[in-house]
């Protein structure tokens, strides 16, 4: 039911109050003089409000053990258990398996790295049917680098076939692998770049987040993350007022705030 | 040998520019911590109906303060039977949810759920005035103040389970029917908001659910995928490749933990990926590494006496003022050592001979009274002062001499990088940015506390 028609002049009236209100809000965060511009704070202002933030040590340390676990460096993460006293998240055991799995597929190994994964778990092949083929794509692309033609052949027709009529994104993968083939120059063929290293680490990091994810691991750093959240967070800030920013994240230096 | 060229490059750097205490923080006791971070997530949470400013003439609410009945006959568009929760809803989250089941449509079906203010006039439907919105059962219309009502989802009737939330991230209204979706709109009022209903018509009854009982509509399941909504826009930027590494590696740096920056370095150099260093420069903090590592350790283990014959030994300008916080650190955490190993008659020796003269120093106080209190418990490490002798507490002591010896290198311009590593300038940072755009929200919304952060990644672990 709309009862509007018969108030609407008493209506235009009860406005008044929150367009006051507002102004009233506005005019308590701004200068009186600069109303029209954006909030400033001052390099004072902000390095007190640094100040009295409260971070707590441990909280820091478990940040840098995530990582550290994460990313696979499972030597320093013992190191850091004995010199911190911090917990690692997770068995620092599993780390070691996770490591040659992505050390294999990193130095070319694949196939070694499809069976220590199913030693791990062999669940996580099964479930992971893309995994699995990047895995084979990326087998097929070493032997290729190395001259085994007949066995690449073999392995395309036998193996990465069949996969490609059951997922049309996989038959483009395989189309663009095998046109490595033809070219006798791979460096003038346009799908090159599967040759170069970078395709070896993101198959690498695919197989290391699989791994972690069936963990039940986060399959990323929290670091990163809380990283990105900063450059959202300031971009966010810096559209309503004027503040000492960090840009470069390497030294933290506050920077003047721009007026 | 580094040592000797350390100590001797730095016998004239004043060591006082570093208050140490600022470390102080840190040895907040882990109850303490847990109440700072409970006490940011305490806020009142609306439970019932509120009875005292309802509109009484038109409408009942039951005594349990759950559900309101229509009582009049209603004539005109101010015999509106409108309650408001107890208390607004709560800003310091991601999203505020609430629902209403209609127990009985009544004669017109006019019930109604949304939000309003605290001057709400308390006789009419929600949506109807301004600073008000209402999604309402006989028309489906969503009214947003005077003259603006708008077609919005279905009608609704007797057995509907209504819901009306308010997401802080997207700072938007969203309604549910019967547990799915019905849509949102912008937040455009501002100030505490009541969640409210309403009846008006003989016979409407509804009752209310704030969280008591399971939702209709998956809340849980609603604010997970906002959360990631928001962060797959923040995934979305660029980040300089490996910054992460050297904040790492510089975090090690700063604190001394050379074991780990060395393990961590040698798997770098084999590891392909992890080519990290290049075209960030060396951190000023390779400071005195070898020294702060064994002073550390030294304090970690206990071993007070011998962290300051080290001390004497390559930093002496540390420790030169008696009366520093320093000393003062030092010589408490001595005495804790006492106590730990329940060495009580030398601890009562150690206090007056070096404890003793700093009580006239009103900054030691707190700490220097919760040490010697330690004396009065049998068991004091059950007691409430217990966190002193809990390993947090030594590492403050830890911190606090290695910001001491980093501040004796002449190079280091910036005090603030002596007590604070790169990381942690980063999350300051950070938490300051996020609570300062809560301020812009009107206080709504969640902010970013790193205590909060690490346990989610420990209780997705566990899940």
């Amino acid at each position: 039911m709309n009862p509007f028609v018969w108030r609407r002049g008493k209506a235009e009236k009860l406005l008044s109050l929150p367009v006051l209100e507002e102004c009233f809000c506005a005019c308590r965060q701004l200068p009186a003089s600069m109303a029209s511009s954006k909030k400033v704070v001052t390099r004072d202002e902000w390095e007190r409000k640094l100040r009295d933030v409260k971070i707590r040590k441990e909280d820091m340390n478990r940040l840098v053990m995530n990582f550290l676990v994460t990313e696979g460096f499972v030597d320093a993460a013992d190191k850091f258990r004995i010199e911190s006293g911090t917990q690692p998240d997770i068995d620092l055991a599993t780390i070691t398996d996770r490591m040659e799995v992505k050390k294999a597929v990193q130095s070319g190994n694949v196939q070694e790295a499809i069976e220590k994964i199913n030693d791990l778990n062999p669940t996580i092949l099964d479930t992971n049917p893309q995994l699995y083929f990047h895995l084979q794509q990326q087998k097929l692309i070493e032997l290729i680098r190395v001259g085994k033609i007949n066995e690449a052949l073999e392995f395309a027709q036998e193996e990465l076939a069949p996969r490609g009529e059951e997922n049309q994104a996989f038959l483009e993968e395989i189309e663009k692998t095998v046109a490595l083939l033809v070219f006798e120059d791979v460096k003038n063929c346009p799908y090159g770049e599967l040759l170069d290293v970078s395709q070896r680490l993101k198959t690498a990091s695919e197989v290391n987040a699989a791994i972690l994810t069936s963990q039940s691991h986060e399959k990323d750093p929290k670091l990163p993350s809380l990283l990105k959240m900063l450059i959202w967070t300031q971009n966010q800030l810096h559209e309503k007022a004027a503040y000492p920013r960090i840009s470069n994240f390497s030294t933290a230096a506050l920077e003047d705030p721009a007026i | 040998m580094v040592a000797n060229q350390e100590a001797a490059a730095t016998e004239s750097a004043p060591a006082a520019t570093v208050d140490a205490m600022r470390l102080a923080s840190r040895w907040r006791s882990p109850a303490e911590w847990e109440a700072a971070a409970a006490a940011l997530e305490a806020e009142p949470l609306p439970s019932q109906l509120n009875t005292d400013n309802s509109s009484g003439l038109f409408a009942v609410v039951s005594i349990d303060k759950m559900s309101v009945k229509y009582l009049g006959v209603n004539h005109h568009g101010h015999d509106v039977g409108v309650v408001q929760a107890d208390c607004p809803a709560p800003t310091h989250r991601a999203v505020y949810y609430f629902e209403m089941t209609v127990v009985n449509a009544g004669l017109k079906g006019q019930t109604s759920i949304g939000f309003t203010t605290e001057s709400f006039k308390m006789r009419r439907q929600p949506g109807w005035e301004s600073q008000s919105c209402g999604y309402h059962g006989d028309d489906g219309y969503l009214y947003r103040g005077p003259g603006k009502s708008e077609s919005f989802g279905p009608k609704f009737t007797s057995s509907d389970i209504i819901g009306a939330g308010i997401n802080y991230i997207s700072q938007e209204f969203f309604l549910t029917k019967n547990g799915s979706l019905v849509g949102g709109f912008p937040k455009d009022i501002k100030g505490p908001l009541y969640p409210t209903v309403a009846v008006h018509s003989p016979g409407e009854e509804l009752t209310v659910n704030f969280g008591k009982e399971q939702f209709c509509f998956d809340i849980e399941g609603y604010i997970l995928e906002e959360k990631m909504k928001q962060q797959s826009v923040s995934d979305k930027l660029y980040l300089q490749p490996d910054i992460s590494h050297w904040i790492v590696r510089s975090y090690l740096l700063h604190y001394g933990y050379q074991d780990t920056l060395n393990s961590l370095d040698m798997a770098s150099e084999t590891d392909p990926p992890a080519n990290h260093q290049n075209g960030y420069g060396e951190p000023p903090e390779m400071y005195g590494l070898s020294h702060r590592k064994m002073l550390r350790q030294l304090i970690m283990n206990g071993d007070i006496d011998s962290a300051f014959k080290r001390l004497e030994e390559w930093y002496p300008q540390v420790i030169k003022d008696k009366t520093s916080v320093i000393c003062f650190l030092l010589h408490s955490q001595r005495f804790i050592e006492y106590i730990r190993a329940e060495h009580l008659e030398d601890a009562v020796k150690y206090a007056r001979a070096n404890l003793a003269n700093f009580l006239t120093h009103k900054a030691f106080e707190g700490l220097l009274k919760e040490s010697v209190a330690l004396l009065a418990y049998e068991k004091p490490s059950e007691s409430c002062i217990g966190y002193l002798l809990d390993s947090p507490q030594r590492e403050f002591v830890a911190d606090a001499v290695n910001a001491a010896v980093l501040s004796t290198n002449p190079s280091m311009k910036d005090p603030e990088s002596c007590l604070y590593s790169c990381l942690e300038k980063l999350l300051r940072q950070l938490t300051v940015c996020s609570s300062e755009l809560r301020v812009f929200n009107n206080d709504q919304g969640d902010a970013f506390l790193l205590h909060k952060e690490v346990q989610t990644c420990e209780r997705s672990r566990r899940s």
